[in-house]
């Protein structure tokens, strides 16, 4: 455990030397001015003019070689300073926390829609292995994996907000604004982790130990709740590892379509605004975030499955 | 008199329509083990399943099964489960819960099934696994544990309910000679602890026939589905009645025809010229030692049964041998360059190693290709392999495993190897094919002065087929007389 933890460790640090110096060489790339992006930012695509981008261009020192702002960036981000917004000054570190509070309130609220509709499903699924639930729960799960996330996005905001206006189209502030965006990415992820359920559930409960339990004596319950949830839980919780790191990947979709204030919204426009430090704060952060459920994931894996220890 | 603690009549098992074991009648009285004798396919595994209510989904069963006399549902059996009767399974890893450690195996039984307090089922889990020697394996989870002390933990969790009549389905499968003996006592010990106030019954399904034996009492003999006698133990050992049980009982190693050793003047002249030498050899696998400073001699063209306990080595010597693991410390040395093509190993599971779409024919004649092989060679090694030239066409999947060990075997001996490594390679068969594949095994590679090395948990099998026997046991190597 502690060597999985301190191997983790470097890994956060590796990652976040690659991610920064990654992002920087890819914005410095991307062709246009980025004094006059920065300046279309602040003052509206009206008001630039070469004075304006001028200006900004001394105020940011963005005269000086790419070397020389990479090494300043390096070397702030060895003392923990994320620098400032381009385009607001701002601590970058600041709008990250504010924005980061949102996206992990959706994610949870995603991860927790998910699994209240796919443990049941998948459970019944797996159980009713080739009858009617488990023939009905892949259509419905094909339907749903067959579109992208923001059309099932689309489809829920007609249903439920246009429609019978049960629910706002969009915004945050309140627990109603949240249930939309979760919902849609509770349902597109319960499409693929039901059926890992379902595999994971006709596994465990046809394999020879699920019925030497019962041979043992232990009532179908009994079985269940003792040798059934750890093994079925064991893939299930691995792969819900990797659809939570996808979906902070995929978080930026959701929040563009519903208008949320998370850091996928951040860093799609911080991109549009040239707003380097922003972009490798963001970056950053998703980075360690990535680090973090992997190492979480990898923790109660072990927990769960003794196995792992032992070599 | 007391009623038999299981009455089967009449019980026949349907898949589909289609009948896989034919009606059948059996009584298994309390204190007189009862044991199913026939090869694997037989249809004597899902006898135990229709008696104890766990037929697979698509089969059925037809007839009348009484426990304690009373004439039983499905539902009705499976209620006895755990705390009347019970079934020893036939692969006990398998069995065994993968992420639970063994004691809790035991342990939950007292405590979920018997309703004794948390303290109470601990204590009782403790002392069976200590009455069967598994206590230091206590904490441990069942990968590991060794095949016999699965099978042991096994026999601890599927009795701790108090069921008294045991099912017991190939319990020995896989497990080594002195293992096997030690399960039988274990069984043995049950089934003497019988008495009219705690009738105790055990069924045991094997193809073993030194199980059979070791256990007594009465048997009855299977073959595609069907009874083909039954009787007393000792009695149907000695004078079997039908031919399939004479041909089991000859197949059995101890009653093997001994083979014509080598002529001696060969063997003089052959030791002479050792083939290979280890000398002072060490490997360690993790970090236990599985041998150390070993010498080990190999003549040209001689066959050495090499054998063991199951985890004692015998099969990493064999890839010290064939140069696939390397040494922690000591040399093996070749009189002469033997290129790599000239080195080969059988493997113990026939269909693993051959690729499963293509015609036997077409993979042979790849090697055949490859190393710019005689291909007129083929037509009288078929026939000294008693192969018929049609199976060539089939795929693997469509060929028994003995065949296939022997047409392994061929496309072994065309590369005209100057050692070869059978590991394990008959133990997946019947016992009469493993007899057959075994001594025409050995008879082709004498002919073809191919020095190999086979290896066996079966001692007996060896000593009637190789030139010497040795045992390897506690990382030393001893020659059996």
């Amino acid at each position: 455990m502690k060597r999985m933890l301190l191997k983790r460790l470097l890994q956060l640090l590796l990652m976040a030397w690659s991610i920064g110096t990654l992002t920087f060489v890819l914005v410095r790339s991307l062709p246009g001015d980025m004094a006059y992006r920065i300046a279309a930012e602040r003052y509206g695509d009206d008001a630039i003019t070469n004075a304006a981008a001028d200006a900004v261009r001394a105020e940011l020192g963005l005269q000086l070689p790419a070397w020389q702002h990479y090494l300043n960036w390096l070397g702030e981000l060895l003392q923990g300073n994320l620098g400032n917004s381009l385009v607001s000054g701002d601590p970058v570190i600041d709008s990250l926390q504010h924005q980061l509070g949102f996206t992990l309130a959706l994610v949870l609220g995603g991860l927790l829609v998910s699994l209240l509709l796919a443990l049941p499903i998948g459970l019944l699924a797996g159980w009713q292995r080739d009858r009617l639930a488990d023939h009905v729960s892949l259509l419905l799960s094909t339907l749903i994996r067959a579109q992208p996330v923001f059309s099932v996005g689309l489809l829920l905001i007609f249903l439920l907000a246009l429609n019978i206006h049960w629910l706002p189209v969009a915004g945050f502030g309140e627990l109603k604004q949240l249930i939309l965006p979760t919902l849609t990415l509770g349902i597109s992820m319960a499409a693929v982790s039901s059926r890992i359920i379902r595999n994971s559930t006709a596994s465990v409960i046809s394999s020879p130990y699920y019925q030497f339990a019962r041979i043992k004596g232990l009532s179908r319950w009994q079985t269940f709740c003792h040798h059934g949830g750890r093994n079925i839980a064991v893939p299930v919780v691995a792969y819900l590892g990797i659809q939570t790191v996808m979906l902070i990947e995929g978080v930026i979709m959701i929040e563009s379509l519903f208008a949320w204030p998370g850091i996928g919204h951040a860093l799609s426009h911080a991109i549009f605004a040239r707003d380097v430090p922003m972009i490798q704060g963001s970056a950053l952060l998703m980075g360690v975030l990535f680090v973090l459920i992997n190492t979480a994931v990898d923790g109660l894996c072990l927990w769960l499955d003794p196995r792992g220890q032992a070599t | 008199m007391k009623s038999p603690l299981i009455e089967v009549a009449d019980l026949s098992i349907q898949s589909a329509g289609q009948t896989i074991t034919e009606a059948l009648s059996l009584t298994l009285q309390a204190g007189v083990p009862l044991t199913i004798l026939g090869e694997t396919g037989s249809g004597k595994s899902l006898l135990a399943q229709a008696i104890m209510g766990l037929l697979p989904d698509g089969l059925s069963c037809q007839g009348s099964i009484r426990i304690d006399g009373q004439l039983l549902g499905t539902s009705e059996r499976q209620s006895l489960w755990g705390t009347r009767m019970t079934l020893l399974p036939q692969e006990p890893w398998h069995a065994l819960d993968p992420t639970m450690r063994a004691a809790q195996q035991v342990v939950e039984v007292h405590r979920l099934v018997n309703r004794h307090s948390a303290a109470r089922s601990r204590q009782l889990g403790q002392q069976q696994l200590t009455a069967l020697g598994l206590q230091p394996a206590s904490q441990q989870l069942p990968s590991q544990l060794s095949g016999g002390m699965a099978q042991r933990l096994a026999f601890a969790a599927a009795t701790a309910a108090g069921a008294t009549i045991i099912l017991a389905d190939e319990p020995t499968k896989g497990l080594d000679a002195s293992r096997r003996d030690q399960l039988v006592r274990l069984l043995q010990q049950h089934i003497e602890q019988s008495s009219s106030d705690n009738p105790r019954g055990l069924l045991t399904i094997t193809h073993d026939i030194e199980v059979a034996r070791q256990l007594g009492g009465q048997i009855m003999v299977m073959k595609a589905g069907q009874l083909l006698e039954s009787g007393p133990a000792e009695q149907l050992l000695v004078n079997p009645r039908s031919s399939y049980t004479r041909a089991l009982i000859d197949a059995h190693p101890a009653n093997w025809p001994v083979e014509q050793s080598r002529p001696t003047g060969l063997a003089a002249e052959a030791d002479k010229t050792p083939l290979l030498q280890l000398r002072q050899a060490s490997l360690r696998r993790s970090d236990k030692w599985l041998f150390q400073q070993l010498d080990l001699t190999l003549a040209a063209g001689e066959i050495i049964g090499l054998c063991g306990d199951s985890g004692s080595g015998k099969s990493s010597l064999a890839d010290v041998l064939l140069e696939l693991l390397p040494l922690n410390s000591g040399q093996l040395s070749w009189s002469a360059s033997v290129p790599r093509q000239q080195r080969l190993k059988l493997y113990q599971d026939p269909p693993a190693s051959f690729a499963e779409q293509l015609p036997l024919g077409q993979l042979l004649d790849d090697v055949i290709r490859l190393h710019r092989l005689n291909a007129s060679r083929l037509p009288a090694m078929l026939e000294s392999l008693a192969l018929d030239p049609s199976l060539l066409q089939r795929p693997s999947s469509e060929v028994s495993g003995g065949e296939l060990q022997r047409i392994a075997l061929l496309r072994a001996l065309l590369l005209q190897p100057r050692l070869l490594i059978a590991d394990e390679p008959t133990s997946r068969l019947d016992p009469i094919s493993a007899r057959d594949v075994t001594l025409l095994m050995v008879r082709t590679l004498r002919r073809y002065q191919c020095a190999s090395v086979l290896i066996s948990h079966d001692e007996e099998q060896l000593r009637h087929s190789c030139d010497r026997v040795l045992k390897l046991a506690n990382g030393t190597l001893c020659t059996l007389a």
